[in-house]
């Protein structure tokens, strides 16, 4: 038995989807006989979070990454593998597990639309058993995180979507949960109302030590909060490990930026390099090999001399290792 | 005890739900009693027409037992099958899943809330109608006795029944036609349309067979105070077994359901 809070082995979900043609025939033949197809949205993953970790989980659309979020948080049932969360098995969804974890998701709502979040909350506090004490501390503690003070006793539906989504927070963490389930915490938000749920999450983690599984399409959600990431594709693990070494790992390449003198802004420097970007005014960007990058940044410095006034040497921004590793351009599957 | 409370809070707080949307309950109730109502005026018509009755049915009966079904609608019926679709294809029944509370119970508050706020306006409009069709009652203290467990087991049936018919939503994206069916059915064996008593024989025996009778139209013979000992304890006993029939589904349905969920939409 492993000691991780989240411990996951082969995990397996296959949705059965049904398929038809176009056109009169097939409509009507899906009337008798329905065509059903398989489609893998977990493909047999294994993963291990520790105490009090804050662990990013990226991928496309359709990677895989909410599906495995349910699995864990026991809304879905895996089709294969095994989970244990806790030490529960999360899809028997016994009451005590469910007391113990908590799963956010984006914009949907869990409160009551009609009446104010304070009055959804006292629902809460009896559902999830909550003491007087802690219902009062943890209240006071995500007022002050989250700034609800005057939010709170309104009506959840007059409120902007930043806001509601600062009272689901709350809502959702009420019952301080040992184990959190982010899915895209910051989406359709406003870049301040983004950086605010993200000191709350980096606060919340802090705090409480809750272990905290995120998912998010904005990679400074990930770069701010976690220092490690799970990336998963096609319902595949292909990498897990430290964000600082995703890039190193991921990416065969490093970026070479050259800044040129007056003149040699036209030089051509494809010969050191695939060029990413060129400005006209003498700033270039070259992609090099890995391997090569000190060779040919040296041959390139020896080269040009005194053309050159400014030259660095970088791992890619990590969106772009992101984004080729999910367009399959020069992939490395290391996971480990 | 942690239930109570529990019950306590979603009470207070589907009331103040309910607070916002008055008309729309008003509404509700007055649409659950416009067929009663409807039934009645042509029962009437035709009773008159028959020179005051209909197989022994007079007026007065006639009006006795669509005031009592018109009740007894009221504190049966539960809505939950369609709500249900909707919180399944909307995925709002994902953040009820992961509270460790049964979705059963928002539905048994939200329920009791509807009930308890329309109850009054409902019973003013029953006591005018009684008055003003000459409603004939032959209730005993007995059958009022009797009518108690037997509106509890007709209002649980109909709630186990409407999650039965609800929990298909788990498979099929659009269960509406379930229900349209089961309404429809209700129409004939519930004794909507008419008393059973007053049916062809065959119709009776149909309806004795299915569950719809016990949900309506049984306890509404007792209340009316037509039915005998012998069957109210029919009543009874097909209310129990019906239940128990209906429940042990309702697990075996959820729980496949559930399993067979997708959370989709969230």
């Amino acid at each position: 038995m492993s000691d991780a809070v989240v411990h996951v082995r082969g995990l397996e979900k296959i949705y059965k989807v049904h398929e038809r043609e176009t056109g009169v025939g097939a409509t009507v033949r899906s009337f008798f006989k329905r065509k059903f197809k398989d489609v893998p949205a977990v493909g047999g993953i294994d993963l291990d979070i520790e105490r009090s970790e804050v662990v990013g989980f990226l991928g496309p659309n359709g990677a895989g990454k909410t599906t495995t979020l349910k699995v864990l948080s026991g809304l879905l049932y895996p089709t294969g593998g095994d989970a244990t969360v806790l030490g529960y098995t999360p899809w028997k969804r016994e009451y005590a597990f469910l007391r113990r974890i908590a799963l956010l998701m984006g914009n949907r709502t869990q409160l009551v639309w009609d009446i104010p979040a304070a009055d959804s909350f006292l629902v809460l506090k009896q559902i999830y058993g909550i003491s007087d004490a802690d219902f009062k501390s943890r209240l006071d503690g995500l007022i002050e995180l989250l700034e609800l003070g005057p939010l709170i006793h309104k009506p959840v539906r007059q409120l902007s979507l930043g806001e509601r989504m600062k009272v689901e927070f709350a809502a959702g963490l009420l019952h301080g949960p040992e184990v959190v389930f982010l899915d895209e915490p910051t989406l359709g938000l406003d870049v301040s109302m983004q950086a605010r749920i993200r000191r709350f999450v980096s606060e919340l983690n802090k705090r409480t030590g809750a272990t905290i599984l995120l998912t998010s399409h904005y990679m400074d959600d990930i770069v701010a909060l976690c220092k490690r990431v799970i990336v998963i594709h096609h319902g595949k693990l292909l990498y897990d490990g430290a964000l600082a070494d995703l890039a190193e790992r991921m990416a065969p390449y490093k970026v070479v930026g050259a800044t040129l003198r007056d003149g040699a802004a036209r030089a051509d420097l494809s010969r050191y390099g695939e060029v990413v970007s060129n400005d006209g005014a003498g700033r270039v960007k070259l992609r090099v090999p890995r391997a090569e990058a000190p060779a040919r940044t040296a041959r390139l410095v020896a080269d040009l001399g005194d053309a050159l006034a400014d030259l660095s040497l970088e791992d890619p921004p990590i969106e772009d290792v992101i984004d080729r590793v999910f367009s399959g351009e020069k992939l490395q599957a290391v996971a480990s | 005890m942690a239930l109570v409370r529990t019950y306590r809070a979603l009470l207070l707080a589907g009331f103040q739900q309910m607070a916002q949307y008055r008309i729309q309950s008003l509404l509700w109730m007055l649409f659950a009693i416009i067929r009663p109502v409807i039934f009645l005026a042509a029962w009437v018509a035709i009773a008159t027409a028959q020179g005051g009755a209909v197989s022994g049915y007079t007026v007065g009966d006639f009006a006795a037992y669509y005031v009592c079904l018109a009740w007894v609608t009221q504190l049966v019926m539960a809505w939950n099958s369609q709500e249900f679709e909707w919180e399944v294809n909307q995925g709002r029944l994902s953040a009820k899943l992961l509270r460790p509370l049964h979705p059963i119970h928002y539905s048994i508050v939200d329920n009791i809330v509807y009930k308890v706020t329309t109850l009054p306006v409902l019973a003013v409009i029953l006591i005018v109608i009684s008055v003003a069709f000459g409603a004939h009652y032959q209730t005993q203290p007995w059958h009022v006795v009797v009518f108690v467990p037997s509106i509890i087991l007709a209002a649980a049936l109909f709630f186990v029944f409407g999650y039965i018919v609800a929990s298909l939503a788990f498979w099929a994206t659009r269960m509406r036609t379930a229900n349209t069916l089961w309404q429809r059915a209700s129409f004939v064996f519930a004794g909507q349309i008419a008393p059973v008593a007053l049916m062809p024989v065959w119709l009776q025996a149909m309806a004795y067979g299915l569950p719809f009778w016990y949900m309506q139209g049984a306890p509404t013979e007792i209340l009316q105070g037509t039915a005998t000992p012998e069957r109210a304890a029919f009543i009874l006993v097909g209310q129990v077994a019906w239940l128990i029939v209906c429940y042990a589904v309702f697990r075996v349905v959820w729980r496949r359901g559930v399993r067979a969920y997708s959370a989709v939409g969230a």
